[in-house]
């Protein structure tokens, strides 16, 4: 009887340690950026509150920011854009062929004048 | 001649006794043992002193500007808040583990100044220790790291810090 007593008191003992060392969770240590909940000013009581208060006036502006942050970001998931009529200017495009190859070896050299196709060659590099 | 030689001997005894203390390790050095009355009586009174007599000719410059304590409020919340606390926040693991424990510095103004001490010695007070920290009390010099326009931020959110509520402080000291 005394043997089951005493396993039930160190039971228990061995329960609130475990209890203690589990109420400090890590992640109480973790700190992150938390953006200002400005919708708690709506609730605060507005007839005690002083405009030309600095606290005041700082809430205002942060939360003034924080509206206009939230403004900027829209909802670009469901714009849609008409391409069927853009148009493109080629008018002033260039492009540089000095680094371009060309294989000349199946061209047809008959109705050239003044060459043949031994003297044409295989690649020509144009400069 | 006597005179001399009882002096001599008791400056044996001192520099005897105090080698004995020091080199013996009996003196207790962990935080979660606080110091005697006196030693503390002795410490707290050297600290204060000295840093009322460092920061007496310390200009306040005008700490009226709201701005203040955007900046203050957000360097405060990352820099101060985990040992000095925050208005809702009873104690922290640095709160609790530190000695001398940190002054919980979102109570009542009158708790935290010092008992005739004005509101602008208080404030240049606070820039003296933000700036310079106290050895071996866990408070760190900020000034090597923050420029002084940003400690007066810190002090002059310190001013406003015991009337902020819980909503407001997080507002003030949120980063977006």
């Amino acid at each position: 009887m005394q043997y089951i007593q005493a396993t039930i008191y160190l039971m228990l003992t061995s329960c609130f340690m475990m209890t203690s060392v589990q109420a400090h969770d890590p992640s109480e240590h973790v700190k992150t950026n938390e953006a200002p909940k400005c919708e708690s000013m709506k609730a605060m009581d507005h007839s005690k509150m002083d405009a030309n208060d600095p606290i005041m006036m700082a809430m205002m502006k942060k939360c003034k920011a924080q509206a206009e942050k939230k403004a900027m970001q829209m909802d670009h998931s469901n714009m849609e854009m008409d391409h069927s009529n853009m148009e493109m200017d080629h008018s002033n495009m260039e492009m540089d062929h000095s680094n371009m190859e060309m294989d000349h070896s199946n061209m047809d050299h008959s109705s050239m004048e003044g060459m043949s196709k031994s003297a044409a060659g295989g690649h020509h590099k144009h400069n | 001649m006597k005179a001399i030689k009882i002096l001599f001997l008791l400056a044996i005894a001192v520099i005897s006794g105090s080698s004995v203390i020091i080199f013996s390790g009996v003196v207790d050095v962990a935080a979660d043992k606080p110091h005697g009355k006196f030693v503390y009586w002795l410490l707290q009174e050297t600290r204060e002193n000295s840093i009322a007599k460092a920061s007496e000719n310390i200009i306040v410059p005008d700490l009226s500007d709201f701005e203040l304590l955007l900046t203050g409020g957000v360097d405060y919340e990352f820099m101060c808040a985990g040992c000095h606390l925050a208005p809702g926040l009873k104690q922290s693991d640095m709160s609790l583990g530190l000695y001398p424990a940190p002054t919980n510095l979102s109570l009542t103004y009158e708790k935290q100044v010092k008992q005739g001490e004005n509101n602008e010695a208080a404030q240049a007070r606070n820039f003296w220790i933000i700036k310079h920290g106290v050895k071996a009390s866990g408070m760190p010099a900020w000034g090597k790291t923050h420029d002084d326009q940003r400690i007066w931020a810190m002090v002059a959110f310190l001013d406003r810090l015991p009337t902020l509520t819980p909503e407001q402080y997080q507002i003030l000291t949120a980063i977006d």
